[in-house]
């Protein structure tokens, strides 16, 4: 199939989904940042500049590691791509980077941000502090209260954490307040949206500088196994990690591209993040994609044991690459996800992100499909360290 | 009943710009269904139309006090369903146009598809009353569909502009505005405000001399007290909107009811008067 360089169309299209659907105050700004990213895109020095950073500062390229004891365990050949080792921990910065320089060109002073658990909050910081613009980040107080560490490392950077008190206090009202200071400070600050949703650009433009995961992963496994793998799995809440490394085997429709969605507490509690699984179409913060909401087009409230993937709804290009039949939605509850982190862990010594532990828990559902000799990539989208807290409710050890 | 639309009415008049016009705005539903029919039912002598919000839960143009009416009309039982009959009922006294204000996701339901739904909510929305509608997220690249329907069932499709809408945009607007322009007077959400902001005046002169048509200019935005509505009437806005000025009332009275009811008539009479001086 073409793919590449086709979605979305000039109007933020991905077939149905996608799109501007922004109050009229925001339109100028999103049309200047449309400019903007169509000029740099392809502007050799820009793309030079944010590699470098990425290398010199994030670790970039980042390792495609082959698990050997959990690939005896499950049965097939299991390799990890390491955005756990990024800088920050997690895939974010790839992101944030590649937005805040993109922002710095565009004469921008300040940066705006939403966070749910605090990893996007704190890449934003991050990225803040490298380029010295003034740092803004938005967080239900729900979260502020669940991710104190967070908290604390993204103030100990230098940003302001600004607790939000509308709606449910979570996610998706972090990112209404982030949006509506956006529509008061529109002219010298860039609103750097975490994940491949919002108004056009943004699922453009975050998956664009997300996409450095999926083509050192191609070059990795030719390098490594001379063939492209089975299948690549990762965890969708916005979707940016699966869609970082899926882009660019969109196109080679030999490999399965699976993503996995949060089941939470179970299907039949309501409490679950499965927009892709279970949603009906509908316009949230910008972009029409799939949602969890009421009969009434009310947006519900979502659920999951990671808060990178508690959200209501998920990217448009993961709508439409699910409506063209080559994104297969999978899902892992909350107690899956727990027994592959804690497996991943034991096996291989690394403590994964519980978000990334969902596409393990998969993997450990669905590998009956794979042979021996079988290569299924998972995308370790971010490491575990932030999510101690947590997982330290559930699981405890006796010192003897 | 398709081919009656009251904005349309009220601007064939003739000489009708010559006036200055007041839309209030409320959430439909707050504090409580009955309440508020009951409100509506006091100030409807001082106003020219009346705009109604239809509650969306993820309201980004909206600041906090329509926000906090959102969820008290949410408490109160609000949905579409409810704010189609609230809106019958108010009609059985009230004559005047109503414009609702809403986000899209709430039209886009109900049906197989969003074109479906889009013309069925717009069908019943019709039914029940109204003239006009403000979707507060949906930008002139993104309305086609909602021109289309909006014309079959002959409701005015207001659109927004802001002090950042850049010319070419203003044009593309402009010829497909029906009813009146509703003109966003600061950069920001939803708020009563103490002053009205500078970028009022060079906004409102940009936008009347891009105008070709007969079209009436609405300020809305931030206005809060009697001497910015005559101020803004003076610098040739046709008509003003006030929100968060009115819900604030509300939210103020909320343990005595027939004082709200009181401050609201005052200030809306208020409001009227000022504008009126104006003329």
């Amino acid at each position: 199939m073409k793919y590449n360089g086709i979605y979305p169309n000039k109007c933020g299209k991905f077939g149905d989904f996608g799109g501007i659907f922004a109050p009229e105050v925001l339109m100028p700004a999103l049309c200047e940042l449309d400019e903007a990213f169509e000029k740099y895109r392809n502007d050799e020095s820009f793309k030079k500049e944010f590699y470098q950073i990425l290398e010199s500062y994030g670790g970039r390229p980042t390792p495609l590691f082959y698990a050997k004891r959990l690939s005896e365990n499950v049965g097939c050949k299991v390799y990890l791509k390491r955005e756990d080792l990024l800088h920050g921990g997690a895939h974010k910065l790839n992101n944030v980077i590649g937005q805040a320089l993109l922002a710095k060109k565009m004469g921008k002073k300040k940066l705006v941000a939403e966070t749910g658990a605090g990893q996007h909050g704190f890449a934003t910081a991050i990225a803040g502090a490298y380029f010295g613009m003034e740092t803004k980040v938005f967080m239900g107080k729900v979260d502020i209260a669940r991710q104190a560490y967070n908290v604390y490392r993204m103030q100990l950077l230098g940003a302001e954490v600004i607790p939000v008190e509308s709606g449910s206090k979570t996610l998706k009202d972090a990112i209404n307040d982030g949006l509506r200071y956006w529509i008061t400070n529109v002219r010298d600050t860039h609103y750097l949206m975490g994940s491949v949703v919002g108004p056009h650009p943004y699922p453009l433009l975050v998956r664009e500088f997300q996409r450095i995961i999926g083509i050192e992963t191609k070059k990795q496994i030719m390098e490594l196994e001379g063939r492209l793998p089975n299948a690549i799995m990762a965890c969708i809440g916005g979707g940016s990690n699966a869609i970082g490394i899926m882009y660019d085997f969109i196109e080679n429709e030999n490999v399965q591209l699976i993503g996995v969605e949060a089941a939470g507490e179970g299907l039949e509690t309501g409490k679950h993040s499965i927009a892709l699984g279970l949603g009906r179409r509908g316009v949230l913060h910008g972009s029409l994609m799939y949602l969890l909401q009421n009969e009434y087009g009310n947006i519900l409230k979502s659920h999951s044991i990671s808060a990178g993937l508690d959200y209501p709804g998920v990217g448009p290009e993961h709508c439409f690459l699910k409506e063209l039949s080559r994104l297969r939605v999978e899902t892992a509850t909350d107690n899956e996800t727990l027994e592959s982190f804690q497996k991943l862990s034991v096996l291989e010594g690394i403590i994964p992100a519980l978000e990334s532990s969902h596409a393990l828990a998969c993997l450990e559902k669905i590998k009956g499909e794979f042979n021996k000799d079988d290569i299924v990539i998972i995308n370790l989208s971010g490491s575990g360290s932030k999510d101690l807290n947590i997982i330290k409710q559930r699981l405890e050890f006796k010192v003897k | 009943m398709n081919d009656t639309n009251r904005i349309l009415d009220l601007f064939n008049e003739k000489n009708s710009l010559e006036e200055k016009y007041f839309m209030p705005f409320l959430v439909c539903g707050d504090p409580s269904i009955e309440q508020f029919i009951s409100m509506v039912k006091k100030i409807a002598p001082y106003i020219d139309l009346l705009e109604l919000g239809v509650p969306f839960s993820d309201p980004i143009a909206d600041g906090p006090t329509i926000q906090e009416a959102n969820m008290r009309a949410f408490e109160a039982g609000i949905n579409t369903k409810v704010a189609l009959d609230i809106i019958k009922k108010i009609r059985t006294f009230f004559t005047k146009p109503i414009v609702i204000l809403t986000y899209y996701n709430i039209l886009i339901q109900g049906s197989e598809t969003i074109e479906s739904s889009l013309d069925n909510t717009l069908r019943r929305f019709k039914e029940s009353g109204i003239d006009g509608i403000v979707i507060a997220d949906l930008p002139i690249e993104e309305a086609g569909l909602a021109l289309k329907y909006c014309k079959k069932h002959n409701i005015s499709l207001i659109f927004l502009i802001a002090p950042t809408t850049t010319d070419d945009r203003l044009e593309k607007i402009l010829k497909e505005a029906i009813g009146f322009i509703y003109l966003i007077s600061i950069l920001g959400v939803t708020g009563a405000r103490e002053k009205v902001a500078q970028i009022t005046k060079e906004t409102i002169k940009r936008v009347k001399e891009k105008i070709k048509t007969r079209i009436p200019v609405f300020l809305g935005f931030g206005i809060s007290k009697p001497e910015h509505a005559s101020a803004v009437a003076e610098l040739g806005a046709d008509g003003i909107i006030i929100g968060s000025a009115i819900i604030d009332i509300i939210k103020r009275n909320l343990s005595n009811f027939s004082k709200m009811e009181q401050e609201l008539v005052e200030f809306i009479s208020s409001i009227k008067n000022a504008i009126k001086r104006s003329n």
